[in-house]
């Protein structure tokens, strides 16, 4: 649950108000990656990427900015452990294989 | 209940601070960020392989614990050590992919090795199948030099006051004249029957090698009736190897008279020397 604890976060009081745009971005980017190869090895992380993703493109068009910010950069670390998990599973994966001697 | 009496000094450490107090969630977060932070940066390998991952955790942390001392949001100082807990996670996870990426290097190129040695140890066994096969055609060859030196010797010890040498030109056989023929003639005596019996049965049994003739005189008397002589004595030992049956074009017979003395002519022990005919045996 406590992943999802910022979903609940009451606009921060020192909130920016500029539009988190390359936090979006990189958000989605990296989301978009770890769709790529983790929906088997890394499922969570990747759901998680995702719903908070989601809230962060709600959060933008509710115009709730900082909200959002925060949202994009943890979608993104999540998205990234995501990819990284799956990679590392692949990569032992491959291992083990090469070792058994193929 | 210990929670509200820390809440509370918490409170009033962090009152000279900001917006808000750092949480019991917060502080949850924050202890598990610095945890796994250490975790991962005390592993050689994430040092190593996952050197930016590693510093943009640290970046978080650092921003969690300022945001937690100068009393920051809560939400703030629980967003970084929640980034800081996630980035140290994915140094961790990165490492391990490069570890397990050497290792298929590493795992790879033992196979590779272990192929070539493989490899290595077949064409090494097929060297020494193809050495061994020369060894016993060269030992076939040496048998066959080993059985003409021996046919040879034999001749030598058949054939009275014959010698015989190994030397660059191939086997040399020697006759002395008084074996062959009467002074001053080259008629063949009936005893150089047998010797010629013997010479043309070995050239028989070894019809590659070629043979030449020679023939010399001693010093005694003019040059010219020297070199005619042992012209003459040489055909005549031609003459009756191929009357024997043995091919003309394998025997080359060649006068030197006086020439090429192998003992004084000084002396009648040396003079009986020189006067010779010698067999050269070709090498084949």
């Amino acid at each position: 649950m406590k992943r999802l604890a910022l979903f609940f976060l009451p606009l921060a009081a020192c909130a920016t108000t500029e539009p988190p745009v390359s936090e979006m971005a990189a958000a989605r980017q990296m989301v978009a990656q770890a769709r790529a190869i983790a929906a088997q090895d890394a499922a969570q992380d990747l759901a998680t990427a995702q719903s908070k993703l989601a809230h962060a493109e709600a959060a933008m068009q509710r115009e709730q900015y900082e909200h959002a910010r925060l949202l994009a950069q943890q979608a993104e670390a999540d998205a990234k452990l995501a990819w990284t998990n799956a990679e590392k599973l692949q990569a032992q994966r491959a291992l083990r294989e090469e070792r058994s001697g193929r | 209940m210990k929670r509200p009496l820390k809440l509370s000094l918490m409170a009033a450490v962090l009152a000279a601070g900001g917006c808000a107090t750092l949480s019991p969630e917060a502080e949850r977060q924050l202890e598990e960020a610095r945890a796994t932070y250490r975790f991962a940066s005390d592993d050689p390998h994430v040092q190593r392989y996952a050197a930016a991952e590693l510093a943009s955790a640290s970046t978080a942390l650092r921003e969690a614990e300022r945001l937690a001392a100068e009393g920051g949001s809560p939400e703030l100082v629980e967003h970084n050590a929640y980034l800081a807990e996630r980035r140290s996670r994915t140094a961790l996870g990165s490492a391990q992919i490069r570890q397990a990426e050497a290792d298929i290097a590493v795992t790879r190129e033992e196979r590779r090795r272990t192929q070539l040695e493989a490899r290595e140890r077949e064409a090494a066994a097929a060297r020494a199948q193809l050495l061994a096969r020369e060894r016993v055609e060269k030992e076939k060859v040496s048998v066959a030099a080993t059985d003409l030196a021996a046919e040879v010797k034999r001749l030598e010890t058949e054939l009275a006051d014959v010698r015989a040498k190994q030397t660059d030109r191939g086997w040399i056989l020697t006759l002395k004249n008084e074996l062959l023929f009467d002074s001053g003639g080259a008629t063949l005596k009936p005893g150089a029957q047998r010797a010629l019996d013997n010479l043309a049965q070995f050239l028989r049994k070894h019809p590659e090698r070629d043979i030449a003739i020679e023939g010399f005189t001693d010093s005694i008397g003019s040059p010219d009736s020297n070199q005619r002589l042992s012209e003459r004595r040489a055909q005549a030992v031609k003459d009756a190897l191929t009357g024997r049956g043995i091919e003309s074009r394998r025997i080359n017979a060649r006068g030197f008279g006086p020439s090429f003395p192998v003992a004084s002519n000084a002396t009648e022990t040396g003079r009986q020397l020189n006067r010779r005919v010698e067999i050269v045996i070709n090498p084949s």
